[in-house]
């Protein structure tokens, strides 16, 4: 029952650490750095790089480590899947074989593809949940509204995002709460939840999602009425307990940031 | 009378263990709860209350520690949890938050279903249950629980878990949120359920003048640990000790400290407010004989 609460991906882990006292912004910007440079990488030794720079921005955040791995946890099928699937077919039909399965062969050059598609993407993951672990989803939707204002005249509607984002953000844990309390609660009433086909199966998730969606719409309902009733009328002229501030931290982590991604990219060169 | 249903041994309960979320619920209780009895469990918000209760069904399994129902220690996993489920029915905080059927009537028949009852036991249970809550199977099997008042929504799920026909009912917090009528009305039903369904009844409540009223034994919860375990009127006469940590007494047993305080010597093991009148006069009374004679 506690699985659904290991779902770490875009939960806040407060602490008091330097990652998690800049700016988000800042952050936000460096993680896109990292996504885009975790693509660019060529060859294992830029990996390796990556990897030590983004152990010691975990070690700096002061999230456990075990605890940033644990977002890995709901996609290691994908994973398995991507590496097996790399070893049968991603070396160029020449390659050196290692052994055969019926009319497939995995190739050594397979094999380390697929190694290194693996570890992109766990890096991938690692990265951006390090983004959620050290920001509050308040923190986060601020940075993302500013990030996204001088885009309004395009008519990119910024605040609205960022106020989706915040509630969607919010209400995730609220949402589990309710369903794990909901699957509970039809279990005492002999509700079995994982036995039969698939049928069955979809037939048992009746009883959770019904009453789900129901205290899904009250919640809407009453927030809307609740930010209604404070005067919430929309981003027009709102200001913020919370003014977000460029400092001299985020100047210097930004210019890390930089250092370790040409490190990464250019180590492959030399 | 004394036979135990439920028995806790050293429970102890860690929530998200090796997170930094860590919590630790429930640290080595002891607890039994005896057939026939009804059993108060009170203590401060986030004392462990609803999380000691899962365990009663194997909802939750213990960190450490063992829990046996009617003498078979309940192991999650095994077929034998769904025979414990059937023994111990359960009643979750703001239970209407979980009516999902479009009729009254399927609602309530969902557990004997589950049970894999044939539809004439489903259809006698469901109108036994409704009847049990005070709901006229006739009027109200039909309509749509969503139809209904906040009220009367609980007593369908109430009924609910009636249909599984358990030993043991437990119910966290059956009054929160309802109106005085709405309160009296769920009491009295669950009342009505120990005194001639012989029921055994665990009530987990903030309201001690509910505990007082049904409850023979308290059991109160303090930051995971059993804090006190005794008879409803002993429970009730250390009032410093149960204030020390946030809870309060009845308000009539507060209104015998008061005067007691004010120097009359009261009893202050009274629980309702009729007992409280009784002692009251009975002082009195014994004051008059005495100034009287004096004279
Ligand atoms: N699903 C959960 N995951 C993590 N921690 C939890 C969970 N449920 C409860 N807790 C924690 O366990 C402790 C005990 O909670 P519990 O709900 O058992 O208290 P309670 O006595 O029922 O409180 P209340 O009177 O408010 O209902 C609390 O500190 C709570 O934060
Ligand atoms: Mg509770």
């Amino acid at each position: 029952m506690e699985l659904l609460r290991s779902l770490t991906i875009g939960q806040y882990v407060p602490r008091a650490s330097p990652v998690h006292r800049l700016d988000p912004r800042t952050k936000i910007l460096a993680t896109t750095v990292l996504v885009v440079v975790v693509f660019l990488v060529r060859d294992f030794r830029g990996l390796g790089v990556f990897a030590a720079f983004l152990a010691a921005a975990v070690a700096l955040s002061q999230v456990p480590a075990g605890f940033a791995l644990r977002g890995l946890r709901p996609i290691w099928f994908l994973l398995l899947l991507t590496l097996v699937l790399q070893v049968f077919f991603g070396g160029s039909s020449g390659g050196t074989v290692l052994w055969r399965l019926g009319p497939f062969a995995a190739t050594r050059e397979g094999l380390v593809q697929g190694l290194f598609v693996t570890a992109r993407l766990v890096l991938l993951v690692v990265s951006t949940s390090l983004l959620t672990f050290t920001t509050s989803p308040v923190e986060l939707a601020d940075g993302m509204e500013r990030l996204l204002n001088p885009f309004r005249r395009l008519g990119v509607p910024a605040h609205e995002l960022a106020m989706m984002m915040t509630i969607a953000l919010r209400f995730i844990p609220t949402l589990v709460e309710e369903t794990e309390k909901i699957m509970k609660a039809q279990m005492a009433r002999g509700a079995d939840l994982d036995t039969g086909g698939p049928l069955r199966r979809a037939r048992a998730l009746v009883p959770i999602l019904v009453p789900l969606f129901v205290s899904a719409f009250r919640r809407a309902d009453e927030l809307a009425v609740a930010m209604e009733a404070r005067g919430y009328r929309g981003g027009e002229g709102r200001t913020r307990m919370k003014q977000l501030r460029y400092r001299a931290q985020d100047l210097w982590a930004g210019l890390v940031v930089l250092g370790a991604s040409a490190l990464v990219l250019w180590s492959g060169r030399i | 009378m004394s036979d135990p249903v439920v028995v806790c041994e050293g429970l102890t309960h860690v929530y998200l263990r090796g997170t930094p979320f860590e919590s630790v619920a429930l640290r080595g209780v002891d607890l039994v709860v005896r057939r026939g009895e009804c059993l108060g469990l009170v203590g401060p918000t986030g004392s462990g209350k609803s999380t000691l209760v899962q365990h009663f069904n194997g909802l939750l399994r213990p960190t450490e520690g063992r829990v046996w129902v009617d003498g078979v220690e309940i192991r999650p996993g095994t077929a034998l949890v769904r025979e414990v489920r059937r023994k111990v029915g359960l009643l979750f905080q703001y239970p209407e938050h979980q009516l999902f059927e479009a009729t009254v009537f399927d609602d309530v028949a969902f557990g004997p279903r589950n049970l894999g009852l044939d539809p004439e036991e489903v259809q006698e249970r469901v109108r036994e249950s409704l009847q049990w809550v005070g709901l006229d199977p006739d009027r109200f099997g039909p309509r749509s629980p969503f139809s209904l008042s906040g009220g009367e929504m609980r007593r369908v799920a109430i009924a609910g878990v009636l249909a599984m026909r358990p030993q043991v009912l437990v119910l966290d917090e059956p009054t929160a949120g309802l109106d005085p009528e709405g309160r009296r009305e769920i009491l009295s039903r669950v009342r009505e359920l120990h005194r001639k369904a012989r029921l055994t009844v665990v009530l987990i409540s903030h309201s001690m003048d509910d505990v007082a009223r049904l409850c023979q034994r308290v059991v109160v919860l303090h930051r995971g640990q059993v804090f006190l375990d005794a008879p409803v009127r002993e429970a009730f006469a250390q009032a410093d000790r149960l204030r020390s940590i946030g809870l309060d007494v009845p308000r009539a047993t507060d209104v015998l400290l008061r005067l007691k305080a004010a120097g009359l010597p009261v009893r202050c093991d009274r629980l309702t407010v009729e007992e409280v009148c009784e002692e009251i006069v009975r002082v009195l009374q014994g004051n008059q004989r005495w100034s009287s004679s004096e004279a």
